[in-house]
């Protein structure tokens, strides 16, 4: 048994991958396997600061692949085990983890989004929406939460490990390179202190006994060899995803209930639509901000509702499309109007929005 | 419209400390309880040779890392001047080393107030040249009191404590660089565009 750390209650200033390290070490997470890539470099360079004073254990490995795989393997041996990657390093992440989306392994993930496509930059973007969401070679049997700064990774990444070990599905942490490298204040806790029970987790194989006679065998398949075999499991794993998607989805928003327009922007991206609405709002203007917390399951009720009720939706990205066709999807059969802000790789500031929030309220 | 965020850039040669100094801000106005959000060197600054850092502090939840317009921005190189220059709008106090030359055509026109601080005149008269960052982060304390001087030194001390107790004149340096700062930054007249 691993020691528990002391995780006093307190405001603490850090950069946001300090705050994943602390979150995974407060989620009582065994072992992270990780390779480098800018910008999550110092999630593994605090985690493997932090857990030999706490008896848990890092691995770098050979690549993403390997680090995914070790990560699921981890996770058949009963660790909460994690991983932490970014761009070309997402991209090699989903082999791994399309099989830990079939086998229903408890993969917690944190993805850092740099620029996109191949190396572009070690910067920032919000490219990494369709990948996260959608990456494997399946149906994104998968949970993913995208963060807007460090209270939300500390919260989010401790939540990720509960509800990855309760519904057995791949879960990720979203952020991005400004949330990893920038500093700003955050109070860090201990989640058992807080009422927030921790699930422990159980070995999928090596149990005790005589598979067959003293327990059930454990098989955990990633091949099939008939397609009536591979529809009948996907359709059952589809069921329970869709079954429990209202209770995992999670939303926030902000001066909706009048809006004649309402900004839809995840992440990062949504602190500057906060700031422009508030602003847009002192100057008697009608506008709301919805901010979609889970990516997948994506809060589709929330959005259905919003764009059967406004006029105007703006969809507002560090990248050309990916939230935006998500909401689309959602949003498929209603009469209001849909205008976008893609600005793929680079950060968005409120005056920008705002601006272009006015020229929007202009038209007739 | 209430306006309680102060949002600043600086900008200079690596080793001229302005990473320090924002983070240094930025702690003392955490320590202080208010937001602080602090930022090395995003968008096309990440690489290139001028270190930039951009430092928001407000009394209330910041918006985006990101921002077009500083309320402060300070460059101390001639190449800081001309990166920095997109972020000075008509609102913007610029404030620049006076010890640089005939970087007068490229300071930013329509800035509210244009500042030439003497900081490292100053800091190698005065003082020593080690401490001319602290000179600057006084100048930027005295032109805008964003943090107290008592919050300014006790971030210092928390990020240069162990350096002090090895050579306590070092705390009465920089401490004294950081007042003479202030000095200078309070009295700026600045010229007024």
């Amino acid at each position: 048994m691993t020691e528990a750390p002391v995780i006093e209650e307190k405001r603490v200033f850090m950069t946001g991958n300090e705050v994943v390290a602390w979150a995974a070490l407060a989620a009582g997470a065994d072992i992270m396997y990780g390779y480098p890539i800018t910008p999550q470099n110092e999630v593994m360079h605090y985690w493997s600061r932090l857990a030999p004073r706490y008896g848990r254990n890092f691995l770098q490995t050979e690549d993403e692949l390997s680090a995914g795989f070790a990560t699921t393997g981890g996770v058949m041996a009963g660790s909460k085990a994690f991983t932490a990657t970014a761009g070309s390093g997402s991209v090699l992440m989903q082999e791994p983890m399309a099989m830990a989306e079939m086998m229903r392994l408890p993969t917690v993930t944190v993805v850092q989004q740099r620029g996109g496509p191949s190396t572009a930059t070690v910067i920032y973007s919000q490219q990494e929406v369709t990948l996260t969401t959608m990456g494997g070679n399946g149906e994104g049997i998968r949970v993913v939460y995208s963060t807007a700064g460090h209270q939300d990774l500390y919260d989010y990444t401790i939540k990720a490990f509960n509800i990855a070990w309760k519904y057995r599905f791949p879960t990720f942490v979203l952020g991005d390179g400004y949330q990893a490298k920038m500093r700003e204040p955050l109070t860090i806790y201990d989640p058992e202190r807080r009422g927030i029970k921790l699930l422990q987790p159980d070995p999928f194989v090596g149990g005790e006994g005589e598979p067959g006679r003293d327990r059930p065998p454990a098989q955990y398949r990633n091949t099939y060899n008939l397609e009536e075999e591979l529809y009948e499991k996907i359709m059952s794993d589809m069921r329970e995803f869709e079954e429990n998607s209202a209770d995992i989805a999670e939303y926030e928003s902000r001066h909706t209930e009048d809006a004649e327009l309402v900004i839809i922007a995840h992440g990062i991206v949504f602190r500057a639509v906060r700031e422009a609405v508030d602003n847009l709002r002192r100057q008697s203007l009608s506008v709301g901000a919805f901010r979609p917390v889970t990516l997948r399951p994506l809060p589709g009720g929330q959005i259905k509702e919003l764009a059967a009720r406004v006029k105007k939706i703006l969809v507002v990205e560090s990248a050309y499309g990916q939230i935006a066709r998500l909401v689309k999807e959602k949003v498929c059969g209603a009469a209001c109007e849909i205008y976008s802000m893609f600005k793929p790789g680079i950060g968005i500031a409120a005056a920008e929005v705002e601006m272009r929030a006015k020229e929007i309220l202009a038209k007739q | 419209m209430p306006e309680t965020t102060t949002r600043m850039v600086l900008a200079g040669e690596g080793g001229q400390g302005v990473q320090a100094i924002a983070e240094i801000l930025a702690e003392a106005a955490n320590e202080e309880g208010r937001q602080a959000l602090y930022i090395p060197n995003f968008g096309v600054e990440q690489r290139g040779g001028v270190s930039v850092a951009f430092l928001q502090i407000s009394d209330h939840a910041i918006g985006s890392p990101k921002f077009l317009k500083g309320d402060i921005v300070a460059a101390l190189s001639e190449r800081a001047v001309h990166r920095t220059a997109t972020y000075a709008g008509p609102e913007t106090i610029f404030i620049y080393d006076s010890a640089m030359e005939g970087v007068e055509d490229d300071l930013p026109k329509d800035a509210a107030r244009v500042i030439p601080v003497p900081a490292m005149e100053v800091a190698k008269e005065e003082f020593h040249p080690r401490v001319y960052n602290m000179v600057i982060m006084g100048a930027l304390v005295g032109a805008t009191a964003v943090v107290t001087l008592d919050q300014a030194k006790a971030a210092i001390e928390k990020r240069l404590g162990y350096k002090f107790e090895k050579k306590p004149q070092l705390r009465d340096l920089n401490f004294k660089a950081l007042e003479r700062g202030i000095e200078m930054g309070r009295g700026a007249e600045g010229g007024i565009n």
